[in-house]
C-alpha cells in the first residue's frame, strides 16, 4: 500500500506523459473526454488497476467544502459625490481593511461585527453579498482637498459594486491534523467543540476528494489552474500561505469573481467562542497526464494519514502533543480507538458538499463549460512552514512566582493553619506530604468556612484536585487557566509534583506593571 | 419517556426523586444533573408511558418539582445545514449521526436537549425547542 502522509511517493516510470492538457481540451470540445469524480476513479482503479485507469480516464474531479479562515474579498465601491477617501469602512458593522486606495477595501472572513460579535462577521457578509442581499455600507474619513467628504452611509448589494473579487490567501489544505482534548473541561476551538478527557475527535478536509491529495506531487496544479470556486469559475494564483509541501501540507491561494458565485458554496460560519469564518467550496480538475497522477488521483481515505493532536495543551500548533497517527478512513468511520476506548470522531468540513462539488465540476467539463489549463508556474515543492521568531524573552511562571512557599501538612490543625495564613498575609496554602509532594490546597476562604463549621483536620477540608502551573509555562497560559477555574493562585510544581513556588494573580499583575506586558 | 425536572430552592434539598423511586420501585435513570444550593435541574428517563407515566409526573408536581416533557427537543433546519458533522462527535448521547449519503440524521429518542450541538453548529441550523 502507498503510504501517504509520512513517506514520499515513488516517482519512477510513472512520470511518462500519457496525454497533454491540449489533447484533453480537444476531447472536451469534441464531447468525448472521459471525466470521473475522485470516488469513481478510486472504484475504477480498484477494479481495473492504475495502468488501465490512466489510459482510459482524461480528468478526475476533486472537491472540498470546509471552513477556510484565510479567505476574503477585494471590493470596489465606486465614488460618491462629493467623493470620500474611506479610511474606515464597515459592511453590516463588520470592519474592512482600508489601507488601500479611496474606495477599495478588503473584507476578511474572520472580521467580527462590531455590534453582533461572534454571531456575524466577514464570512457572513460575503455569503449575504453573494445571496444578493442588501448590505449597509458605512465609511469615515478625515477629508482632503480632492476627497472632501468625511462620512457616508448607504445600502448596497453586489450588483452595485464595480469589482467583488474573492481572494483567499490560504485554501484547500492538502491534509489537516485532527483534534482532541486531554483536559478535564470542554474547550472551544477552531476545530470545534472538544469534550473533556478525550471525549471526541474532530477533523477537517475531504481526504480522498481533497484537491491537493489527488495531485499529491503538484504535477498538474499551479499558477493559472482553472477551478470551481464558490460555485463559479476561479483560478489558483499560487501557493497558499503556510504552504508546506515537504510535509504533505500544501495549500493554495485562489481568486474568483464573487458576482458569479453561489451562496450555497460560500457560507459564513461560527465556531463557538472562537470566532467567525467562511466555508468555501473548491473543486479542482486533475488532468491524468501520466500514471503517477492517475495513481494519486485514486488515493483512498485509508491511505491518507494525519496526526490527532491534543488541543488541551495551549502550545504552538506543531508542538501540540500527538495522540495518534490515523487515516481519514478511520476518522470518517465515526470512531477512533485511542488507548482502551473508542472515541467518537466527526468532521468539520462537509463530505456531502465536497462530493457534490466534484459532481458539478465533472458536469461542467462534460458540458464543455470548463476547459483545463496548463499552469504558468508549478507550486513550490521545497518550502517549509516555520514558526514565528520571538526575540524578546517571554514572561514565564518562573519569572513571577514566589519561591518562599508556606506549606502545611494534612494532619495540621485548621486553627494553627489559619493563624499561619494571617501572620504571613497570604491566601493560598499548598498541602504537602512527607516527601514534600503536593497533595492538596487550602485558601483563606476554605479555612474560614471550616472554622465556622467546626472542622479540625486540614485533610478533611483541603481541595484535593489542585490546579497547578509549571515554571516554564507562559504567564498568559497560566493567567487564562486561573480565570477559567475562577481561582486567584496556583502552586508551581516540578515534574515529580514537588512544590517549587506559588503564583497568584497579584504576583502576575505586579510583574506586568514593573516589566511591561508579557515580555521582560 | 425523558423529562426534565426543575427543582426550585424551596425543594432542592429534599430527596424527592429517591422517594418516588422507593415508592414506585421504578428504575428512573438520571441522564443529566445540575444541582446547586439554589436550584436543581435533572434530565431523567422514566421507563413507562401513558397514564402510569402521568401518575409519576403528578407525584413530582405535588412535591413541588416543575416537569417538562421532551417531545420535540431539536429543530434542524435542513435548508441551512451543510452536513459538515461539527455537531456529531460532541453529542454526548449519539443522537446525531451521518446517514448513508453523508447527510446529518437526528434520533429524537436519544436526545437529552443538552444543547451542545446548538453551539457547535457553525451555520446555526439547530434550534433547541425547550
Amino acid at each position: 500500500m502507498r503510504n501517504i502522509g509520512g513517506k514520499e511517493l515513488s516517482r519512477t516510470s510513472e512520470s511518462r506523459e500519457i496525454r497533454s492538457i491540449e489533447e484533453i481540451n480537444e476531447k472536451i470540445e469534441r464531447g468525448d473526454a472521459v471525466v470521473l469524480t475522485a470516488e469513481e476513479m478510486i472504484k475504477l482503479v480498484e477494479s481495473s488497476g492504475v495502468e488501465v485507469a490512466a489510459k482510459e480516464v482524461d480528468v478526475v474531479t476533486s472537491g472540498t467544502f470546509g471552513a477556510m479562515c484565510s479567505s476574503g474579498a477585494f471590493l470596489n465601491f465606486g465614488h460618491a459625490d462629493p467623493p470620500i477617501k474611506m479610511t474606515k469602512c464597515w459592511l453590516n458593522d463588520v470592519p474592512l481593511y482600508k489601507g488601500l486606495a479611496a474606495v477599495d477595501g478588503y473584507l476578511g472572513a474572520t472580521a467580527l461585527s462590531e455590534t453582533r460579535g461572534f454571531e456575524y462577521g466577514g464570512g457572513h457578509v460575503i455569503e449575504d453579498l453573494v445571496a444578493g442581499k442588501e448590505i449597509e455600507l458605512r465609511a469615515e474619513s478625515y477629508g482632503t482637498d480632492c476627497y472632501p467628504r468625511r462620512h457616508v452611509e448607504t445600502v448596497i448589494s453586489i450588483d452595485d459594486l464595480n469589482q467583488a473579487v474573492l481572494l483567499n490567501p490560504r485554501n484547500c489544505y492538502q491534509r489537516y491534523d485532527a483534534a482532541t482534548n486531554s483536559t478535564d473541561r470542554v474547550i472551544y476551538t477552531y476545530m470545534g467543540t472538544l469534550l473533556p478527557n478525550y471525549g471526541n475527535i474532530t477533523f477537517s478536509g475531504a481526504g480522498q476528494l481533497n484537491p491537493l491529495c489527488k495531485d499529491w506531487n503538484y504535477e498538474t496544479i499551479g499558477i493559472g489552474t482553472r477551478i470551481f470556486l464558490g460555485g463559479g469559475v476561479g483560478y489558483v494564483i499560487g501557493e497558499g500561505t503556510q504552504h508546506s509541501p515537504k510535509k504533505g501540507f500544501g495549500t493554495l491561494m485562489v481568486r474568483g469573481d464573487l458576482k458569479q458565485m453561489e451562496s450555497q458554496y460560500l457560507r459564513g460560519g461560527v465556531f463557538h467562542r472562537y470566532g467567525v469564518t467562511l466555508y468555501v467550496g473548491v473543486g479542482i480538475p486533475i488532468p491524468i497526464i501520466n500514471e503517477g497522477v492517475a495513481s494519486t488521483a485514486a488515493l483512498r481515505d485509508d491511505e491518507i494519514f494525519v496526526d490527532i493532536r491534543d488541543y488541551g495543551v495551549p502550545t504552538r500548533p506543531d508542538l501540540r502533543p500527538v495522540v495518534k497517527h490515523v487515516s481519514y478512513a478511520e476518522l470518517r468511520s465515526g470512531k477512533v480507538a485511542v488507548g482502551e476506548k473508542d472515541v467518537p470522531s466527526s468532521s468539520l468540513s462537509s463530505y456531502k458538499a465536497a462530493r457534490e462539488i466534484s459532481e458539478v465540476l465533472k458536469r461542467w467539463i462534460l458540458e464543455g463549460k470548463l476547459l483545463l489549463t496548463k499552469p504558468v508556474e508549478p507550486l513550490p515543492t521545497q518550502r517549509e512552514f516555520r514558526p514565528l521568531k520571538i526575540e524578546k524573552k517571554e514572561l514565564r511562571v518562573g519569572d513571577a512566582m514566589r519561591t518562599e512557599v508556606v506549606t502545611a501538612k494534612p494532619d495540621d490543625d485548621v486553627r494553627d493553619v489559619a493563624r499561619k495564613l494571617v501572620q504571613r498575609g497570604i491566601d493560598h496554602l499548598p498541602v504537602v506530604d512527607e516527601g514534600k509532594k503536593l497533595i492538596g490546597i487550602v485558601t483563606s476562604w476554605d479555612l474560614a468556612r471550616a472554622i465556622a463549621n467546626d472542622k479540625r483536620k486540614l485533610a478533611d477540608i483541603m481541595t484535593k484536585r489542585v490546579i497547578t502551573a509549571l515554571e516554564n509555562e507562559s504567564i498568559d497560559v497560566v493567567a487564562r487557566r486561573m480565570a477559567q477555574h475562577n481561582i486567584s493562585g496556583v502552586p508551581v510544581v516540578d515534574a515529580s509534583n514537588l512544590v517549587t513556588g506559588i503564583i497568584t494573580t497579584d504576583d502576575i499583575s505586579k510583574k506586568l506593571i514593573e516589566g511591561g506586558r508579557t515580555t521582560v | 419517556m425523558r423529562v426534565r425536572l426543575i427543582y426550585s430552592y424551596q425543594v432542592v434539598e429534599k430527596p424527592i426523586l429517591a422517594d418516588i423511586i422507593l415508592k414506585t420501585g421504578l428504575a428512573i435513570n438520571i441522564l443529566e444533573a445540575k444541582v446547586n444550593a439554589q436550584k436543581g435541574e435533572l434530565v431523567v428517563s422514566i421507563p413507562i408511558a401513558g397514564r402510569e407515566l402521568e401518575k409519576i409526573l403528578a407525584m413530582f408536581k405535588e412535591a413541588g418539582v416543575e416537569v417538562q416533557k421532551f417531545t420535540k427537543t431539536l429543530q434542524i433546519d435542513y435548508e441551512s445545514c451543510v452536513s459538515c458533522g461539527a455537531c456529531i462527535s460532541p453529542c454526548p448521547t449519539r443522537a446525531l449521526s451521518f446517514g448513508p449519503e453523508w447527510t446529518l440524521e437526528f434520533d429524537e429518542e436519544k436526545c437529552v436537549a443538552c444543547r451542545i450541538c446548538v453551539d457547535a453548529c457553525p451555520v446555526k441550523a439547530i434550534e433547541a425547542q425547550l
